[in-house]
């Protein structure tokens, strides 16, 4: 809600995420066959670098105020709190990526010829993937002095699996190949997803206690 | 509701603040705490409240154990100290709607409570541009709301002027007939004798 009120996270995310397109563009001039190529890894890593961005400002807002500790006082089951802390994460990062979607195939000159759908499932996997394991991140870091340099150093390797599999299966996807060879990628998505929102929901009761 | 701590141990980096603390407050009691800065009445407030991890001991209000897995015990208690804040983008009426909330409270009464603490004129205005009485008196008039079984004040009448201290006195006395269990942390030593049944002398390690 406050969120929503003052746009605050998402204009940062939406301006780092259509500069950073900008820059590719400007920076690879190729063939559309080449850059079709690249497209993916592009993809990924302007989605990777701006959902930290996100998740830097996650609990920022609680924590300044000292607003987190009123709810983590309350009765409710902060697992709860995680869940909706990874809902709030995957709406931020799908809006903002929704934003600069059209300037990114635009400025780098991508065919759309490729199926809709199966590119939103994987986008919407990798970006759950990233937030379970992000928010996880955010927490345990909400207390620490340099928590604006531990989230990437935290965060850039354990989200690895997440970056490797959506980039291969995005680049299946705009090569138009069928399903079956790259749904091996959206299984390990899925175990991510699985793995890291369970984990989270669980540890999540200890991780914010002072 | 009677709360029982029991040998309770917290170390901040190797150095304890207090070791194998044992208090016991009957259920309608009030408890005063007295204590120089670092003595580990605040920590001991969040160690009750849920807020802060136990290293050894425990803390038993009712039949509950204190621990982050139980949201029960969390019911039963409220804490009221400075370091609860609310969110500075939302309303004082949006902050406390959403407090009740997370304690199963109705909202009904919050409007015309804004009005009896004084702050009518204030509930719609973004909690960033309240002073620290005014944060004060929010939190009073939620503690009066929830009602808990157990409440944890800690230095309760810091921010507020004549009125407000009025009030909370006000409140105190509600408390006590309702037969709420509190624990009030202060370092106005008269103030917390004349409010509290019994006191206790934390000393700085």
């Amino acid at each position: 809600m406050i969120e929503f009120r003052s746009k605050e996270i998402l204009s940062s995310m939406f301006i780092f995420g259509t500069s950073v397109t900008l820059i590719f563009a400007l920076a690879f001039q190729v063939n559309q066959s080449i850059m079709q190529q690249f497209a993916p890894g592009l993809f990924w890593v302007v989605i990777f670098f701006t959902s930290v961005l996100g998740l830097n400002r996650l609990f920022i807002r609680e924590r300044d105020a000292n607003a987190l500790w009123t709810w983590v006082g309350g009765p409710v089951d902060r697992g709860d709190a995680y869940v909706a802390k990874v809902i709030v994460s995957i709406l931020l990062i799908l809006i903002s990526v929704l934003l600069f979607l059209i300037p990114f195939f635009i400025f780098l000159n991508l065919s759309t010829n490729f199926s809709w759908v199966h590119f939103s499932s994987i986008l919407i996997l990798g970006i759950g993937g990233l937030s379970t394991i992000g928010c996880v991140i955010s927490g345990l870091t909400l207390q620490a002095g340099l928590r604006d340099v531990l989230i990437p150093i935290l965060f850039f390797p354990s989200a690895s699996p997440v970056i490797i599999a959506t980039t291969k299966s995005t680049e299946l996807i705009f090569r138009q190949k069928p399903v079956s060879e790259w749904q091996f990628w959206v299984l390990i998505l899925l175990t991510f997803f699985v793995i890291f929102g369970l984990f989270g929901y669980l540890i999540f009761n200890r991780v914010v206690e002072e | 509701m009677d709360l029982v701590v029991s040998n309770l141990t917290k170390t901040f980096y190797k150095k304890p603040v207090f070791s194998n603390l044992n208090v016991s407050v009957s259920s309608g009691e009030c408890l005063g705490i007295l204590g120089p800065n670092g003595s580990g009445k605040t920590t001991l407030l969040k160690m009750i409240s849920g807020l802060m991890a136990i290293d050894t001991g425990y803390v038993q209000i009712g039949n509950e154990n204190v621990i982050p897995e139980n949201i029960q015990s969390r019911n039963q208690v409220y804490y009221l100290g400075h370091e609860m804040g609310f969110y500075p983008g939302l309303t004082g009426l949006e902050n406390g709607s959403f407090i009740l909330k997370l304690y199963g409270q109705t909202i009904d009464h919050l409007s015309e409570s804004f009005k009896k603490i004084g702050l009518e004129s204030a509930k719609h205005q973004r909690v960033q541009f309240y002073s620290q009485g005014m944060k004060q008196r929010l939190k009073l008039i939620l503690a009066s709301l929830i009602s808990p079984s157990v409440l944890l004040l800690d230095e309760p009448h810091s921010g507020l002027d004549k009125e407000g201290r009025d009030q909370l006195q006000s409140l105190l006395s509600r408390w006590k007939e309702d037969g709420i269990t509190r624990i009030i942390v202060s370092h106005d030593e008269s103030w917390l004798k004349s409010n509290s049944d019994r006191q206790m002398h934390m000393e700085a390690n």
